[in-house]
């Protein structure tokens, strides 16, 4: 082990840039189990445990690399703390979309299935559209690609609107309480998930001054 | 391809930098030579009053701690030591104590740096005990081993054994190869000085005068360089001490980093920011300090290789077999371990409570005592 001392080996930022990207993938793992859960009737004691034990390492993951932050200001000095600060609001943001599959899991223990249902195709389809914002916005952590970012913020702001749309659909449906509220509750949770994984990709490109804040400079509050 | 040119460039600059390491290293030697040569200049009624001070040894210790407290850096004032050991000027034995001081006096820079953090009374609390853990350390290292020293001559005949098997026992006559190529920028400055009319006491001042200098600024353009040069390696052990806790590992680490910027002051200020913030605890940063103390005895073990005979190798092995068996004593028997660790923690307490407290520690440990001992014991 303390060989590795002189060894080469990856610096402090860019094992965080690593280790936050796989603590992104642990997060749509949880995602897609707790959905599943929901959407296809997947047993929610069998998921539970995996989701539980996944939620876990993205908390341990944080605390770990909060401490590397800090040895890295540390070691480096303040010529990294823009990146430093904004690589705690990203890690924060990652453990947040952990604990929301938490949430959608809980939905599956009250006995929520939409296995089945008439609209199930709708939910599915969103579900995948989500997950694979999880790869992209993991990608554009990696490649720090602006125009990519840029894209994935628009797509974002439209699936929020959209899923905004729906709860309020749903609020006002003549439909009976246990059908419109645990799809307005999927469609809340849904919107904090992307909202968050919209603050993760801002904070690859934006300066940590306006992280949070919308462009009017009101404060982002949907995640 | 747009990849290349950044890493390529980043490794040429790292190259360059090595260079310019291995150029300060050769500046810092010569330095030293330049040091012993000076000394050796001036008369031996000059070397009688310049050194008669130190003669008791509690001098001796106050003046190494005073002298190290200036310049901050263990590292200059044990090369310093070490360049008046090999000039003949400072005896083995009266040199002893001033290595010991030097070792106090390394640990003010850490602490004066967790006074950063009085505002705030948690962080100050922490950084205060992580900082001081090094000063109660070595403190009690002195109380245990100065006096068993005294009584027994253990470590200095420790010392001069390894230096005779490392040299062979006609060790008065050694000379390093290292002394002979920093030869000629010592014998040029010599020429240079006594063209310009500088001869005798004056003389050898000057030489000692630019030899310190010499010392002082390559050894701070070493560790600058060096803490660029391993920052990422450094980050990663420090992370592995996290991530494995204290102990031998902690120790080695402490080791490594402190040989690789010469320097313990860099080691162990390193560790209060994380200690004020929460990420190492005192327990685990304890054997970090440890082993930066061993870890910067190599620069007197090196400024050895440029000075003459075998007291200068074994004044620099003093160093290091003081801070091992310190170790061995205070870190490896087990009822006595925790000891600098309380002593750290209550003063720490008491400093949070008053402020003030913190700041009579750094001028009674590191000024006013240190004085009245001098004026006292010289």
């Amino acid at each position: 082990m303390v060989l590795s001392f002189f060894k080469r080996g990856e610096s402090g930022l860019e094992h965080v840039a690593h280790q936050t990207i796989s603590m992104l993938g642990d997060a749509r793992h949880s995602f897609d189990l707790a959905s599943t859960a929901v959407l296809a009737g997947a047993d929610p004691a069998a998921v539970g445990a995996d989701i539980r034990a996944t939620d876990e390492r993205i908390n341990a993951a944080e605390q770990q690399l909060r401490s590397e932050l800090v040895v890295h200001v540390a070691v480096q000095g303040g010529g990294d703390i823009g990146l430093v600060l904004g690589y705690t609001l990203l890690l924060k943001k990652i453990e947040r979309i952990g604990d929301q599959a938490k949430n959608i899991l809980d939905l599956a223990e009250e006995g929520i299935s939409l296995a089945g249902a008439d609209d199930v195709e709708m939910f599915i389809g969103r579900r995948q559209q989500i997950s694979q914002m999880y790869v992209e916005a993991a990608d554009i952590l990696a490649s720090q690609d602006a125009d990519r970012a840029r894209s994935f913020l628009a797509a974002s702001r439209e699936l929020n609107a959209e899923c905004e749309a729906k709860v309020h659909e749903y609020m006002h449906s003549d439909r009976p309480g246990h059908w419109a509220v645990p799809r307005a509750i999927l469609h809340r949770y849904w919107k904090r998930i992307v909202a968050n994984l919209a603050g993760i990709v801002t904070a690859a490109i934006e300066p940590i001054s306006s992280l949070d804040y919308l462009e009017g400079g009101a404060a982002d509050i949907v995640d | 391809m747009s990849d290349r040119g950044p890493v390529q460039f980043e490794s040429a600059a790292r190259l360059l930098r090595f260079a310019v390491v291995l150029g300060l290293i050769y500046l810092f030697l010569a330095g030293v030579s330049s040091l012993e040569g000076g000394i050796k200049v001036m008369g031996a009624d000059t070397q009688e009053r310049l050194f008669s001070n130190v003669s008791h040894p509690i001098a001796g210790l106050f003046i190494g701690l005073l002298g190290t407290v200036l310049v901050q850096s263990s590292s200059a004032s044990t090369s310093v030591i070490v360049g008046l050991v090999a000039s003949g000027a400072l005896g083995l034995e009266a040199a002893v104590p001033m290595i010991m001081g030097a070792n106090l006096g390394t640990t003010v820079t850490n602490t004066l740096v967790s006074l950063g953090h009085v505002r705030q009374s948690n962080e100050f609390r922490r950084a205060l005990s992580a900082a001081t853990v090094h000063d109660f350390f070595n403190v009690m290292a002195v109380i245990v081993l100065l006096p068993f020293e005294l009584a027994t001559g253990l470590i200095s005949r420790l010392a001069t054994g390894t230096a005779d098997l490392l040299v062979g026992s006609g060790g008065a006559e050694w000379e390093s190869p290292l002394k002979a190529l920093v030869k000629a920028p010592v014998s040029a400055l010599k020429d240079g000085l006594k063209s310009a009319g500088f001869d005798g006491n004056a003389l050898g001042v000057s030489m000692v005068a630019v030899g310190l200098v010499v010392v002082l600024v390559s050894l701070i353009s070493i560790t600058k360089n060096m803490k660029q040069l391993i920052a990422a390696r450094l980050e990663r052990s420090m992370n592995r001490v996290l991530g494995r806790g204290g102990g031998l590992v902690a120790i080695v680490v402490g080791i490594l980093v402190t040989v690789a910027v010469q320097s313990s002051s860099i080691t162990t200020s390193i560790l209060i920011p994380m200690s004020a913030a929460g990420v190492i605890t005192l327990r685990n940063a304890y054997p970090v300090t440890l082993g930066a103390n061993v870890g910067t005895t190599i620069t007197a073990l090196l400024a050895a290789m440029a000075a003459s005979g075998s007291d200068a190798l074994s004044i620099a092995l003093v160093h290091t077999w003081f801070n091992v068996i310190g170790i061995l004593v205070l870190f490896g028997i087990p009822f006595l371990r925790p000891l600098p660790i309380r002593a750290a923690e209550l003063l720490a307490e008491i400093a949070v409570r008053r402020r003030t407290f913190a700041f009579v520690w750094v001028l009674g440990m590191f000024i006013i005592v240190p004085l009245i001992g001098v004026a006292i014991f010289r």
